[in-house]
């Protein structure tokens, strides 16, 4: 055989492998952006909104939906947000803050960014069932864009979900709707809400289904490229377009399951991946663990978005529970039953954790879920130093050394 | 006892209180642990526990690193560490308040690494004073009695918690009469002396606050004043774990006339309703009391509040004192900073506090290089 062959192939076999609903989705995603930015000026409304928020009211209101930290990821992976933390930093804010918040901040000075910065907002969601951080955040944003902020506030649940809880987070929502109504002047319309919240449940559902596919082997996909291919259920739940993407996306994954197609050449070993992504550094860490032929078939992060079956009979009610007790709303025992439960759907070999420097509510208290991880199920765990986004506290050699021995002393 | 000697003890367990904590149990207390402000005392004063505040400590870290990541303020490891080293085994339990991320993961870092008997969680809201919230955060603080008695193996009684509450609030009415005196009367009552009376305070029963601020307010009421030209200035901030701060400006010839520390006036601000139900009374104090920059700031906007206490106070300058890594405060200070610039011409200068790297030297130079530009030299 002539190498011209041995190169075609490989090729193809590359080809083959490669996931195409990735252009749907980039084509997606742009047309979201663009419309987005071109509603900027307009009589449009554009709400930024937290990654964990309700979003499902904003689609039904017609508001256009921003994400901060989808463009904060977008930032990172484009090495781009570095620059921008720096902008806040020389305004006095810490380097210790989140790197999200503080490109974001640095992206609404300089309207920097691979885009060019986010359309202004004309007013703000967050709901902090995600962190702490985030209403601290929110709260410079509205002061620097002098527009209203709404709080969804979903406190902390240990154990079961208290009905003073739901009473709260439920009446929040009332609050919301009559919040979106006097600034978009419209009036709310149920039946509409229930078609969207519908909607949104059905995209999760084909995510919680996309997502699944990997328990097969080998894995169709690896966590970094769901990291990608969530984009769309965090920013655009709720619309038709979202529902079509993800069909097709359910689909392919299938196909893929069927047809015994990898995301790697060869898998040798599956783990599973805790935190968020080292946006700036997926491709390096995704050739290496695919060198070492390890595959990260699930994680903690892209789940985050599957929500339970609800009852439609009282749809604010339901969307309330579903926001209150997301992965990070949570105590370390409920986290660990996930992870465990993550561990056997996907026989996992290892979990690699990411110490999130800048992310406090996901990150304290690794130490003692990877201890728990490996009393229940028997694997080992590394953990990694790095943040989301700021590469400046990230020291390559050496996280890649650690996992290289990790990797290789996995039975 | 002489005021003075008071002040001396009182100062001494500022320094460390640990070993008077130690020493508690012997004296038939039942010392509980909390570690902020919001945490309603009351309920287990009634219950019969000692409340004692653990604001970290000056330590090397030996045992919290294997359960705290270091990009973690200080307060929270230091305090880990000496209850993984054992140093805590005094208490009989502690209490954990929601409020930042921190804290809300080192409850169960804590609760799962320790064995102390007892162990209490308040997850409070964040939207506080918005009557929304309300209804929350009674139910909240009315679980949370049912929580302890459910530990005691008895109820606590009505009549019990109002007592209490009446304790608290008598403390309250006393440290804002402290306040007031060291603001209008500085060569009475100098900041260094009335802050590590109000803090002492966290490591005895009330009552006996109660009893020691009485008496030093008597003395220093009645006492005559020296005019002491020194540097007015106001600390924000978290918590002062150790009295360094204050005592370097005393040496440096200033003079902490307000604070805006949740050690301080965050502490006390507002009175408990001694005319409603106990549980609503404590729930619409923390509701309504000064915010901390870790609630949402929906009564009223914190800078505006800052400014209108250096403007009261007189404070030439504003000493932002806190916590490395601690988000809730990082993420004020710009804004903060700014207004102070900007409508008032005051400046500030920011301290991050380490408590395991603790340098009292570096602590000092950059207060003189602070005093030194606010003096013009
Ligand atoms: S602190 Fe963590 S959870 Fe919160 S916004 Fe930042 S990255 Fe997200
Ligand atoms: S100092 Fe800051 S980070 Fe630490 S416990 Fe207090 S509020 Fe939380």
């Amino acid at each position: 055989m002539s190498s011209g062959e041995n190169r075609d192939e490989e090729r193809e076999a590359k080809e083959r492998r490669r996931i195409k609903s990735g252009e749907a989705m980039r084509d997606l995603m742009t047309k979201y952006y663009m419309e987005a930015k071109a509603a900027e000026g307009t009589d449009k409304h554009i709400a930024w909104i937290t990654s964990g928020g309700p979003v499902e009211p904003l689609i039904a209101f017609d508001v256009i939906p921003v994400y901060p930290e989808n463009h904060g990821a977008m930032c990172g992976a484009a090495h781009m947000n570095v620059e921008l933390c720096e902008v806040a930093e020389s305004r006095g804010f810490s380097r210790d803050l989140c790197s999200y918040a503080r490109g974001d901040i640095g992206s609404a000075i300089t309207k920097g960014g691979p885009i060019g910065g986010l359309p202004r907002p004309t007013f703000l969601v967050c709901c902090n069932n995600i962190c702490n951080t985030v209403f601290k955040w929110y709260e410079e944003l509205a002061r620097f864009f002098d527009v209203p902020l709404f709080i969804f506030d979903t406190p902390f649940v240990r154990g079961g979900l208290p009905s003073h809880h739901l009473d709260y987070t439920r009446r929040q929502m009332e609050e919301y709707i009559s919040f979106l109504e006097r600034i978009t002047s419209r009036e709310y319309d149920e039946a509409h809400f229930v078609e969207v919240a519908a909607k949104s449940l059905y995209a999760s559902g084909l995510w919680a289904e996309v997502l699944a596919c990997n328990q097969a082997r080998p894995a169709p996909m690896t966590c970094f490229d769901a990291f990608i291919l969530m984009a769309p259920i965090v920013t655009l739940r709720g619309t038709q377009e979202v529902v079509d993407f993800y069909q097709g996306l359910l689909q392919e994954m299938r196909d893929r399951v069927e047809q015994g197609i990898g995301i790697l050449p060869s898998e040798k070993y599956r783990l599973l991946w805790d935190n968020i992504p080292v946006w700036y550094e997926m491709r390096n860490l995704g050739r290496l663990f695919m060198e070492l032929e390890a595959c990260l078939v699930a994680d903690t992060y892209t789940s985050a978005w599957t929500f339970q079956e609800v009852d439609t009979e009282d749809p604010l009610e339901a969307m309330a529970a579903i926001y209150t007790e997301v992965y990070l709303n949570i105590n370390l025992e409920r986290m660990a039953d996930k992870i465990e439960s993550l561990a056997r759907r996907y026989e996992v070999d290892g979990m690699v954790m990411h110490s999130n420097r800048s992310c406090k509510p996901y990150s304290l208290g690794q130490y003692d879920l990877a201890k728990e991880f490996t009393r229940r199920t028997g694997k080992p765990t590394l953990i990694i130093e790095a943040d989301h986004t700021d590469s400046r506290w990230y020291n390559r050699a050496e996280v890649e050394g650690r996992i290289r021995d990790f990797v290789e002393n996995l039975l | 006892m002489d005021a003075r000697m008071t002040v001396e003890e009182c100062l001494e367990m500022w320094r460390n209180p640990y070993p008077r904590l130690a020493r508690m149990r012997e004296e038939g207390e039942r010392p509980v642990a909390f570690f902020c402000s919001y945490t309603p005392e009351e309920i287990l004063h009634a219950a019969g526990f000692t409340p004692v505040r653990l604001m970290g400590a000056v330590r090397t870290i030996t045992h919290a690193d294997a359960h705290l990541q270091a990009y973690c303020c200080s307060l929270a490891r230091t305090d880990l560490d000496m209850a993984l080293a054992g140093e805590l085994d005094f208490l009989e339990g502690a209490v954990f308040v929601q409020t930042c991320d921190t804290m809300m993961r080192l409850s169960d870092i804590w609760r799962r690494n320790t064995s102390f008997p007892f162990h209490g969680d308040l997850v409070l809201p964040i939207r506080m004073g918005e009557e929304i919230s309300l209804p929350f955060l009674v139910e909240e603080v009315r679980r949370f009695r049912g929580r302890v008695e459910e530990y005691l193996g008895r109820s606590i009684r009505d009549d019990a918690l109002e007592e209490s509450i009446h304790v608290y609030n008598r403390n309250r009415r006393m440290a804002d009469r402290l306040y007031l005196l060291r603001r209008e009367r500085p060569g009475a009552l100098d900041g260094l002396s009335a802050t590590a009376c109000l803090v002492a305070g966290f490591w005895m029963r009330r009552e006996k606050h109660n009893d020691l601020l009485h008496h030093i307010l008597e003395e220093a009421e009645a006492g005559k004043e020296k005019a002491a030209e020194k540097l007015p200035l106001l600390v924000s901030g978290s918590v002062c774990a150790t009295p360094d701060l204050y005592e370097l400006l005393a040496e440096l010839d200033a003079e902490v006339v307000d604070d805006d520390l949740c050690c301080g006036h965050r502490y006390f601000d507002a009175f408990a309703d001694e005319n409603i139900s106990p549980e609503e009374a404590l729930a619409r104090r923390l509701w309504q009391r000064v915010n901390c920059p870790a609630k949402h700031q929906c009564l009223e906007d914190r800078a505006e509040r800052l400014l209108r206490q250096v403007g009261d106070s007189g404070a030439k300058g504003v000493v932002f004192f806190l916590q490395s890594f601690c988000e809730p405060h990082l993420f004020d200070i710009p804004y903060l900073r700014n207004r102070l610039r900007e409508e008032l011409g005051i400046p500030s200068l920011v301290l991050e506090s380490e408590l395991q790297s603790f340098s009292r030297g570096q602590l000092r130079t950059r207060l003189q290089a602070f005093l030194e530009t606010i003096r013009g030299v």
